[in-house]
């Protein structure tokens, strides 16, 4: 991150020691711990407050760079640590239903935004219709949760429509440019939810109510007990959206380690360029919108399943707008940022309770001092490394 | 999720707190639920209820009797099925919330009926009428103290049949709410034998522009329009066929029986009939009383046309917890046992399905801005003659 | 279908025709001096149908009993409270972006939006509920068999028409004009033939706002009726339209808006079975268009530097 450290040695001897980053994943782990569990808004605003405080202290006395090089050097086993620490948390609200949902909200949504961020991130095509294919995703499982077909195939099989729906934009996405483009997804995602709520079959305006899953015979929508320990239901749906994070953070980050991400970096900068140097824009903007599009509606059949309900007011233009707003405060391109994002985005307003009906006014306001004041996002994505351990 | 109802459930919550400390103070406490839409073309509905379960749950406190100190938590469905089923499921898992009086939108309680199922959380519905809330499923959890839409529509179709209507257009919203409408509309209007239905026509809850259906219809030229939804695009229908010159009486249901219908529409409103289940809130049994603590209150907002209902459902659940501790399942099977329990609604039995039954069907007409009890107006005693009637 | 269910048809497609022309215009403006989209254009328009709501409030309480005064004040306060409100949002929020990416002004506008939307929502009195607007304009009408002319609908078509042959006389006509289409051509040269920049980017801005009040305040006559949400529907129709008919063009925009005013329609006349797919079918042929001319009908000059 910062060009002006020693370049570290290539030989891997001299890594930077890792407990930067794993002190910090355990006090992340406490902070969310305690304002996940506080109830008293005079204790969360407190909270709050101290958890800013500590961030810009942190950036004020320059310890980040430390934990940034950790995570970087250490990257698998922070993640192992982030998935401990993440089961850590869960096992701590076992019985508390509602701390659970959110949390896979937060698990799911962060899903769909790395998928939006191979598409926005690394090859720039836009997409302002996540929400629509999140919607895909979740009313997939609305209808094929109550046939015979296997419940774990569904996500995958919402994952495939979002994609296939979706490619009926690639010739229109693939010919236009900029603010052209942009309209093609953005008049999907109107169509997309005026069809949903004109349409019968699948509910209309109503929605519909979604069945939870049966894996092996086993019931995930019942609460499980073991030893005298009640796990709320929720649990069993943590831990699915769980091993989905991991398996989408791991796919992304080597998608943008390999020659593909690098032939997308490049194509996302400088198309003509690009395309000089033999590379077959075309090709790599549809892997880009194909793989993005599957990730996010594999997370959204999981979360429809987990909420219970679809409704096309879940799927709008503004939720999408949501979606793109959590990948340019995370900071478009790296998968860290993202997580960080989303829990602020979700977490945060649930937890305040006094700022609900201000919370989309808040929002916004605090997208708008980003843009003006941070424009490359909380946590940005970091040089690209070519070798292990280099750094420019 | 939430949105004014949030600052209005704090401030309640404040007034519940200091009322209470004054009375009692080792009391324990219990929280109960309120859902209603706060915000959004029917939030006047929402919050006269809220005004009204609110006035039960006070009233309730400064009894020196009661064993429990109750704090209301209020949220919002926004009269949306997705938001309702998030509200429900933030109230149900809840563990503290032992009930709830819930949704004034059938939209939004046919949607949430699944998760109070789920989480087994006892709620009485207090405004909704769809009869599915209570008959699709046989869920212990769900009660309800006000009528279904049945009655209300074979009231609607015998005054029709009585004025010698032939002909009528329908306009429904497509949630479940217009769409149960529209169902037992048609057959009402089948079995009497004598008027046809001669288009129907679905819009969806948040359109803006009628105008093509309006034009459709017009070319129909009926002589009846009915219109199964709620107020805020009532409110655009009836001004929109005024612009479109197209003459013809407007028949609603209880979607529309609130004073916000009148003065979205001013004297275009007059002369709109609609019908809504239950005798009006003057002539309940407890309407004077009810009438009289509520004015004292001095809310902003009037109770609207199911404000009696939810302060029954609330006190009900008072009630209920009062004789059974804060338990939800010991309420659930409590409330499975009521029967002729007086209110101020009249005798609530729950059947089998946990529906309270109320046979009478108030039908009214706008008079001078007034919801006017029909067989009281002008109108049926032919001094006037409805607007649009050819 | 006869001739007066036709004319009627005609009509409302006319009506609303209009109002996306006049959003639409307002996104091709600002795209020409600054090639930027600025998507908070239809909060904007909500934003002046409140104010212009508000206005007649107060004149009633004041004690004013004339219509046409009504109009007329609460039509200049709306439309001068949004043209300085679009100079503040383009000295603000979209110069400070120029040298960002594009996606980070079509981002900010948005958010403006957003927040543009919910001061409404919030902090207007009841302003989650949908609000009456008052008819100013005289309410008689022809019936012409199943057409029905209304006096109010003419006229607010005939400002339109005015308000747009003003625009394109504007342009075209004046020194301001030129220097406007002088900033849309060439921002360099344009600096260098000492034309103020600046104040030009705003005084297109101040024009573009200052027609997203005035189609407020159309929709509000029109529809009798506003609420916190129109400008969101607005806005994107608009930008839509916009992009149709290619931006950078007033033609295109007017084209585009009454474009996708007759979609829909045809879309309600030739489904009649199922009208409410009208939306569906008109976004549907939007994405056809781009995808058959991907700089939309009256194409864009694009010469790109490598």
């Amino acid at each position: 991150m910062s060009g002006s450290e020693t370049p570290a040695k290539r030989d891997g001897t001299a890594r930077p020691s890792s407990w930067p980053a794993i002190a910090s994943i355990g006090v992340a782990t406490v902070y969310l711990i305690a304002l996940l569990g506080a109830e008293k808004q005079s204790v969360i605003i407190s909270l709050l407050v101290a958890g800013i405080a500590a961030v810009l202290a942190g950036g004020w006395f320059g310890i980040f760079g430390g934990v940034s090089r950790a995570f970087s050097e250490h990257e698998d086993r922070m993640g192992l640590l982030a998935i401990v620490a993440l089961l850590a948390m869960a096992a701590w609200f076992h019985e508390d239903h509602f701390v659970l949902l959110l949390v896979v909200t937060v698990l799911l949504t962060t899903v769909a935004t790395l998928g939006l961020n191979i598409q926005f991130g690394y090859a720039g095509v836009l997409n302002f219709a996540g929400a629509s294919f999140f919607g895909i995703g979740a009313y997939t499982s609305a209808v094929l949760n109550t046939t015979a077909v296997p419940h774990l195939l569904v996500p995958l099989i919402g994952g495939a429509l979002a994609a296939l729906i979706g490619s009926v934009l690639l010739l229109p996405v693939l010919r236009t440019r900029g603010h052209y483009a942009a309209l093609i997804t953005i008049a999907f995602a109107l169509l997309f939810k005026t069809f949903l709520e004109v349409n019968d079959v699948l509910g209309g305006p109503q929605g519909m109510p979604v069945k939870g899953m049966t894996l092996f015979g086993w019931s995930l929508n019942d609460n499980v007990e073991i030893g005298g320990i009640t796990l709320s239901f929720y649990m069993s749906y943590f831990v699915l959206s769980l091993a989905l994070l991991a398996v989408a953070f791991v796919l992304v980050r080597r998608l943008e380690r390999s020659w593909i991400g690098l032939n997308l970096d490049a194509l996302r900068l400088d198309e003509t360029a690009a395309a000089c140097f033999g590379l077959d824009i075309t090709r790599w903007k549809i892997t880009a919108f194909l793989i993005g599009n599957i990730l996010i509606g594999i997370a959204g059949a999981l979360f429809g399943t987990v909420g219970g309900f679809v409704g096309p007011n879940n799927y709008t233009f503004a939720d999408s707008l949501i979606l793109v707003s959590i990948l340019l405060l995370g900071g478009i391109g790296n998968p860290w940022g993202l997580i960080v994002a989303t829990f602020i985005v979700i977490v945060v307003p649930e937890k305040l309770q006094t700022i609900q009906e201000y919370r989309f006014l808040l929002y916004a306001v605090m997208v708008i001092c980003v843009l003006l004041f941070r424009p490359e996002g909380l946590l940005p994505r970091p040089v690209r490394r070519y070798f292990p351990g280099w750094r420019p | 999720m939430m949105k004014s109802g949030k600052l209005a459930g704090a401030v309640i919550a404040t007034l519940v707190i200091t009322l209470a400390a004054a009375v009692a103070e080792a009391k324990d406490k219990v929280k109960v639920g309120y859902i209603g839409p706060l915000t959004g073309g029917v939030s006047v509905n929402g919050i006269g209820g809220r005004n009204s379960a609110e006035l039960a749950v006070k009233l309730r406190n400064a009894d020196a009797k009661t064993k429990y100190d109750y704090e209301m938590i209020v949220l919002d469905d926004e009269c949306k099925p997705n938001v309702a089923v998030q509200v429900a499921t933030k109230m149900a898992a809840d563990k503290e919330i032992i009930a709830g009086a819930t949704h004034y939108c059938s939209a939004a309680a046919i949607a949430a009926v699944d998760t109070y199922h789920k989480f087994g959380f006892p709620v009485i519905v207090w405004g909704a009428v769809l009869p599915d809330i209570t008959y699709r499923n046989k869920y212990a959890e769900i009660h309800r103290v006000n009528g279904t839409m049945i009655n209300q529509n074979d009231a609607n179709a015998e005054l029709i049949h009585k004025l010698g209507f032939k002909t009528i257009a329908v306009i429904h919203d497509t949630t479940d709410y217009g769409k149960g409408h529209n169902e037992y509309f048609a057959k009402a209007i089948e079995r009497g034998g004598k008027a046809k239905i001669v288009g129907t026509f679905g819009v969806t809850a948040d359109q803006q522009d009628f105008t093509a259906e309006l034009t459709q219809i017009k070319a129909l030229n009926p002589e009846v329009i009915y219109f199964g939804g709620l107020t805020p695009i009532g409110v655009r229908i009836r001004s929109q066929m005024d612009k479109l010159g197209l003459n013809a009486v407007f028949d609603g249901t209880s979607g529309i029986v609130s004073d916000a219908f009148i003065q979205g529409l001013g004297p275009l409103a007059e002369g709109t009939l609609a019908f809504r289940e239950g005798a009006p809130t003057n002539k309940l049994p407890g309407g004077k009383f009810f009438m009289e603590n509520y004015n004292a209150q001095k809310y902003d907002n009037p109770p609207e046309a199911y404000g009696a209902f939810a302060y029954a459902a609330m006190d009900m659940l008072i009630d209920t917890i009062e004789k059974v501790g804060p338990d939800r399942k010991k309420v659930i099977a409590e409330l499975a046992n009521v029967k002729d329990r007086d209110s101020i609604v009249g005798k609530i039995t729950f059947d089998d399905h946990g529906q309270n039954m109320v046979p009478v069907i108030t039908k009214f007409v706008i008079q001078d801005g007034k919801f006017v009890e029909w067989d009281e107006s002008e109108y049926a005693a032919g001094k006037r003659k409805l607007p649009g009637q050819k | 279908m006869n001739a007066g269910l036709f004319a009627q048809y005609v009509m409302n497609g006319l009506m609303l025709g209009m109002m996306y022309a006049l959003v639409a215009v307002g996104f091709t403006l600002f795209f020409g001096v600054l090639d930027v989209i600025k998507f908070s254009h239809g909060d904007v328009l909500t934003v002046g149908a409140f104010t212009a709501l508000a206005t007649y409030v107060g004149l009633t309480s004041a004690g004013l009993n004339s219509n046409w005064l009504a109009l007329v004040i609460i039509l200049a306060v709306a439309v001068m409270a949004m043209a300085a409100l679009g100079m503040l949002i383009a000295r603000y929020l979209v110069m400070p972006l120029r040298s960002a990416p594009a996606l980070n002004t079509l981002l900010i506008t948005l958010m403006l939006g957003t927040v543009l939307r919910e001061c409404v929502r919030l902090f207007y009195p009841q302003g989650a509920n949908p609000k009456p607007f008052p008819a100013l304009l005289p309410r008689s009408s022809i019936d012409l068999g199943a057409f029905n002319l209304r006096l109010d609908n003419v006229l607010m078509l005939s400002a339109g028409v005015l308000t747009i042959v003003g625009l394109q006389f504007l342009l075209n006509r004046t020194r301001l004009g030129l220097a406007i289409r002088a900033v849309a051509q060439d921002e360099e040269t344009a600096r260098t033939m000492g034309i103020n920049f600046t104040a030009i980017v705003l005084i297109t801005f101040a024009i573009g706002s200052g027609l997203a009040a005035f189609a407020g305040v159309m929709n509000g006559l029109y529809y009798n009726e506003i609420n916190f949400g129109i400008g969101l529907y607005l806005g994107v129709v608009g930008f839509a339209a916009a992009i149709i008919g290619g931006l950078g063009s007033v033609y295109g925009a007017v084209l585009g808006g009454f474009l996708f005013a007759g979609l829909q329609t045809v879309g309600t006349v030739l489904m009649p079975f199922a009208s409410a797919y009208k939306d569906v079918f008109a976004f549907a042929v939007v994405i056809a268009i781009m995808a058959w001319r991907p700089t939309g009908l009256i194409r864009e000059k694009i010469s790109e530097r490598v």
